[in-house]
């Protein structure tokens, strides 16, 4: 289980890094986040 | 007991990497020059400010949404817009429920300090939003309304308090 939440973490802080940098992330989730919800 | 409880948290952190994905997207757009589809923007400022008269508004009716901005708070969204008598009028549907008053702050910062700023097609345009409650007017402008977006904004919805309709006049 302390291998899955460092699993998690990594994970949730590679994605706000790549929300915040990395181009064309925002836009996907923008798009996803309006086709679904 | 343990294994269910073990699936609930297992399911719970991987439901934490969309949201915190969606919440970072959204928190990020508030530094950005407008809104996007979905979430509210920061301050409107590129595009060119209008000076002079007001143009001939009727060519909004040919434009789905605007971006708009208030002053207090400095944050923009995506809206609605119609023309109707050389005037153009913004709108927000679902005032009278618990959900659209949470949902919707915007009205009620509008209506508290009324200083806004529209980007039109590219060009910023700065406006006065005044409410109108009442009066023959809004059986024009929610026939505008209706002619030209799906909606319900009625003359009796707008009297009942349901959708709050403003004027986007000059500013002096």
């Amino acid at each position: 289980m302390k291998a899955f939440y460092s699993f998690i973490a990594v994970a949730l802080v590679v994605t706000v890094i790549s929300v915040l940098f990395v181009p064309g992330v925002d836009d996907f989730i923008e798009q996803t986040f309006q086709q679904y919800v | 007991m343990k294994l269910l409880k073990r699936i609930i948290v297992i399911v719970l952190c991987l439901l934490l990497i969309p949201v915190t994905a969606i919440a970072t997207a959204a928190v990020k757009q508030r530094f950005a020059d407008g809104p996007n589809r979905v979430f509210s923007g920061g301050p409107l400022e590129s595009g060119e400010l209008h000076s002079g008269p007001d143009p001939d508004w009727s060519f909004v009716n040919s434009i789905p949404t605007i971006e708009m901005q208030l002053l207090d708070p400095p944050q923009s969204r995506r809206i609605w817009i119609t023309e109707y008598d050389s005037k153009i009028y913004v709108w927000s549907g679902y005032m009278s429920t618990a959900v659209g008053r949470l949902w919707k702050r915007w009205p009620v910062e509008a209506e508290r300090d009324g200083r806004a700023v529209l980007r039109i097609n590219g060009k910023r345009y700065e406006r006065q939003l005044v409410r109108i409650e009442a009066g023959a007017i809004l059986d024009g402008i929610s026939s505008a309304i209706g002619a030209k977006y799906p909606s319900q904004t009625t003359k009796a919805a707008v009297e009942a308090g349901e959708a709050w309709v403003f004027e986007a006049a000059p500013r002096n």
